[in-house]
């Protein structure tokens, strides 16, 4: 009748190996031995034209350090844009990559659940700086598997320019002959973030009490609803990462809760597949909202820095939410 | 008993339960149908090699932004014809040519979906069905692929009758045999199409073969053992969704877990055949 | 495809009901028939016997049209038999899947699917002459019951009544008597009688020699090749038997007869290919 172990044996073999590769790998929340306080660096040598080649993780973190550092530093992200950094997988030509690099930025609190290993397998020993650290961080929801913080930190501008000043002082540590030029960017770059502070308030400025709230795909907003005043209803995955899957009490909670709350539009991030937001918004007779939260969007596209991106949010939050 | 009521129209107040209920209970139905044949003529392995097939055709339509139901209709059809195709050569052992193809189209189903950098959850949605996820367009597709199988295997039924209980009389009788038994095949295929989303690559084996393995214990004729795993499919299909809202747990191996369960209680105490039944009657 | 629409070839009833023309089977370098020739006339009742690996199998998968033949040719009623839906292949009972679910009454009802035509379900009248053929053969009580729950005897009746329903004319039996007893094994001579009344040609492939020699008008012995058609007294003579059955076969004089024993036993040994 049934075709005997063959097929058992197969199909637990596929879920074992499934089981291995959806569960997040050891270098979750503990950060990777190698991330060190930028007082503890010391410097590279560097011949007068070379430049210091960095390494961060997100296009996010990319773009900032590249603000700090400007023209005396190469960086690169690990994460390509448009991907989802809680889901991604590494291959080997990553491995090299953090490699050949001298110095690596991540955002931390449990972002890159991928890095951990990576820089193991890598064994360079280069420095691997957290720009999250010193933030005070908001706790991560109940969803949260192993998880301790919410580590989408960047969605407040004011959390970015503490991000400079970790930034600044690594930087310059480990080059000090461009430390003043590093002091100057970052400079600029913070007035810079505390005018988009100051537009995004002013743009969610004209949005009423009743409706300042958020139903996000996952618990990627916490940040961002304390700086400007937002309560978040509820999320379509429960979780701090899109990279799980809601139960059907759980989206009908939500639903519920929608329902309830007459909240207008429900979010999702642009690197996260839309499919089961977009149900719970076509349910329940909502919008459904396209943010960039994970990831910057291509040169080419409406968020390719980390300052047009988050004026693109406001503007999309603000719309949204007002009519 | 209001609160039995209660606790049973509870799920059914939210769109999504509704129709992945729907969805469940369309596989439920006619999966049997076809789970009948593959039952009797010893096709579970072929069966179990088609869904594993069908994937690199689902992730290919899902990278190039298609539709899945139409990459894996494509797929299966050609899986289909092409392992019924290569049955017929006589050097080819047709198990070790299944397994080798099965293996080899599976992995390359993965390591196309892996090429995307992000993609556990799509890949655990493939091998085990998103009921949740299940849209209204969903669902019209599961539904019509559904009345074309039970139509067809309604218009050919003594011909494939014919040709599972005895095939050399299906040449006696000079019956289309090639053209039948590719039918016959394409249709599993459809059917493991249609039920790709609710309960996943991996997993429709079980739809095929359990519902249909406890009928085949309690009937004596084929339009019997249909009709029973049918009803055996549909129960277990509504009772494991239920079981997947209030117990939180996946939908599609819950729901295959209840078919399992049912099988294993026919199995001991179904009249006549079941394993209890007949020590009592030995006089043990 | 085009079978279930095409007609059945017409018999022309002066020839032979079944004309068999050099007939040859081959493959891999295995020779497993060789040059056969015969003719068999309406109503013969033919038992085909020889050793194990003879052939018997073979040729009559190459009768119903199941293998095709390296040479030669088969005519039954003048036409080749792939138009042919009047020939009936009664299997051995170790082929027959018993535990399928189907009941007396839809064997029988399978012999006339091509009466019966695409898309169509049996009418009550198609159910009375399945009745009718079940009535031949003295199974009508039993028509609801599974077929695995059958005797020996009344499983090898269903397939005959399956013949009788299809109308066949030219009936291939494998088999059909060993591990019947006495009433069983006169039971289905019972209905090969009414067969022969009814002018349909019987071929019976058997491993018992005293049953051919007493209940067949002809025997065909097979070893590969032709050996001998004829009344059982022409054909089981001691230089054709020796031939046939060479060292597997021992005579020993008994009375005023003499007794063979051979060492055939078991069923479908014969190379199985298709």
């Amino acid at each position: 009748m049934i075709a005997g172990p063959r097929w058992t044996l197969r199909l637990a073999a596929i879920v074992l190996a499934l089981t291995a590769t959806a569960c997040a790998p050891t270098g979750a929340n503990t950060p990777p031995d190698a991330v060190v306080a930028p007082e503890s660096l010391t410097p590279v040598a560097l011949a007068p034209a070379e430049r210091l080649q960095v390494l961060a993780t997100t296009s996010i973190v990319a773009n900032v350090v590249a603000a700090v550092g400007g023209a005396g530093i190469d960086v690169t992200a690990l994460v390509p844009r448009g991907v989802d950094p809680h889901a991604f997988e590494p291959t080997p030509q990553d491995v090299r990559r953090v490699a050949e690099a001298q110095v690596m930025f991540e955002n931390g609190l449990g972002l890159e659940a991928f890095l951990g290993d990576l820089v193991h397998n890598a064994g360079t020993g280069a420095p691997v700086i957290s720009v999250s650290a010193g933030i005070d961080p908001l706790p991560a929801g109940a969803g949260a598997e192993h998880g301790a913080w919410d580590p989408h930190t960047w969605l407040d501008p004011q959390n970015v320019i503490a991000w400079t000043r970790t930034i600044e002082a690594s930087l310059a540590a480990l080059d000090p002959q461009g430390a003043a030029d590093y002091a100057r960017n970052a400079q600029n770059y913070r007035v810079e973030l505390a005018a988009l502070d100051a537009e995004v308030d002013a743009q969610l400025a004209g949005i009423p009490e009743a409706q300042r709230t958020l139903v996000t795909d996952h618990e990627e907003f916490a940040y961002f609803a304390r700086r400007y005043g937002f309560t978040i209803i509820g999320t379509v995955i429960p979780a701090p990462s899109a990279a799980a899957e809601p139960s059907a009490q759980e989206l009908a909670a939500l639903e519920s809760a929608i329902r309830t709350t007459g909240v207008r539009a429900v979010f999702v991030s642009s690197v996260v597949s839309p499919a089961l937001a977009r149900q719970v918004a076509d349910d329940t007779g909502v919008q459904l909202v396209t943010l960039y939260a994970h990831s910057l969007s291509d040169p080419d596209g409406p968020a390719p820095s980390y300052v047009e991106m988050m004026r693109l949010n406001a503007r999309l939050i603000a719309e949204a939410l007002s009519r | 008993m209001s609160d039995v009521l209660t606790w049973l129209a509870e799920p059914l107040h939210y769109a999504f339960m509704v129709r992945g209920l729907l969805a469940a209970l369309i596989v439920g139905i006619v999966c049997p149908v076809l789970g009948a044949y593959v039952v009797l003529r010893g096709m579970a392995f072929f069966g179990d090699a088609l869904a594993h097939i069908i994937l690199p055709g689902v992730v290919i339509a899902f990278l190039l932004g298609w539709p899945l139901g139409i990459g894996a209709l494509i797929t299966g059809v050609l899986a289909a014809l092409g392992i019924g195709a290569l049955s017929q050569h006589k050097e080819i052992k047709e198990d070790t040519a299944m397994g080798v193809i099965f293996a080899g189209a599976f992995a390359l189903g993965i390591a196309l979906l892996s090429t995307q950098r992000s993609y556990a959850v799509d890949l655990s949605h493939i091998l085990f069905g998103n009921l949740l996820g299940v849209s209204a367009g969903d669902l019209w597709l599961m539904g019509g692929l559904a009345v074309v199988v039970v139509a067809l295997v309604f218009a050919f039924y003594k011909e494939f009758l014919v040709l599972s209980f005895d095939p050399v009389l299906a040449v006696t009788l000079r019956l289309p045999v090639s053209f039948l038994r590719n039918l016959l095949l394409v249709l599993i295929a459809v059917v493991i199409v249609a039920s790709l989303q609710a309960v996943g690559v991996t997993l429709v084996l079980a739809m095929l073969v359990t519902p249909a393995a406890s009928a085949h214990l309690l009937t004596r004729r084929l339009p019997g053992m249909m009709m029973l795993g049918a009803t055996l499919g549909a129960v277990g299909a509504v009772v494991g969704l239920y079981l997947s809202y209030y117990g939180n747990v996946a939908s599609g191996p819950a729901i295959v877990l209840t078919e399992t369960l049912l099988f294993v209680l026919v199995l001991l105490f179904g009249p006549r055949r079941g394993l209890l039944w007949r020590r009592r009657a030995a006089g043990l | 495809m085009a079978e279930l629409f095409t007609r059945p070839a017409a018999h022309d009833p002066s020839a032979p009901p079944l004309q068999v023309d050099g007939i040859s089977l081959s493959y891999d370098g295995v020779t497993a028939l060789r040059d056969i020739s015969f003719n068999l006339p309406a109503g013969a009742r033919v038992a085909v016997v020889g050793p194990n690996g003879a052939g018997k199998s073979t040729l009559f998968k190459i009768l119903v049209g199941v293998l095709k033949p390296t040479r030669g040719e088969v005519r039954i009623y003048g036409a080749s038999p792939g138009g042919h839906v009047c020939i009936a292949y009664v299997p051995q009972r170790s082929q027959v899947d018993w535990a399928f679910p189907v009941s007396v009454a839809d064997v029988v009802m399978m012999g006339r699917i091509r009466t019966l035509g695409l898309f169509r379900w049996p009418t009550l009248g198609d159910w009375r002459r399945v009745d009718e053929a079940l009535h031949r053969v003295g199974m009508l009580e039993l028509r609801q019951r599974q077929i695995g729950e059958l005797s020996g005897g009344q499983q090898q009746r269903v397939f005959l009544a399956q013949a009788l329903a299809q109308g066949a004319e030219l009936v291939l039996l494998d088999e059909p008597l060993s591990g019947l007893d006495v009433p069983s094994q006169e039971a289905i001579f019972s209905i090969l009688d009414d067969l022969r009344t009814s002018g349909v040609t019987t071929l019976v492939a058997t491993h018992d020699l005293n049953l051919a020699a007493e209940r067949f008008d002809q025997i065909l012995l097979l070893n590969r090749r032709l050996v001998a058609l004829g009344p059982p007294a022409s054909v089981f003579t001691r230089p054709l038997l020796l031939e046939a059955y060479g060292g597997h076969m021992h005579l020993v004089p008994e009375g005023e007869g003499v007794m063979v024993l051979t060492d055939s036993c078991c069923d479908g040994e014969e190379a199985d290919h298709e």
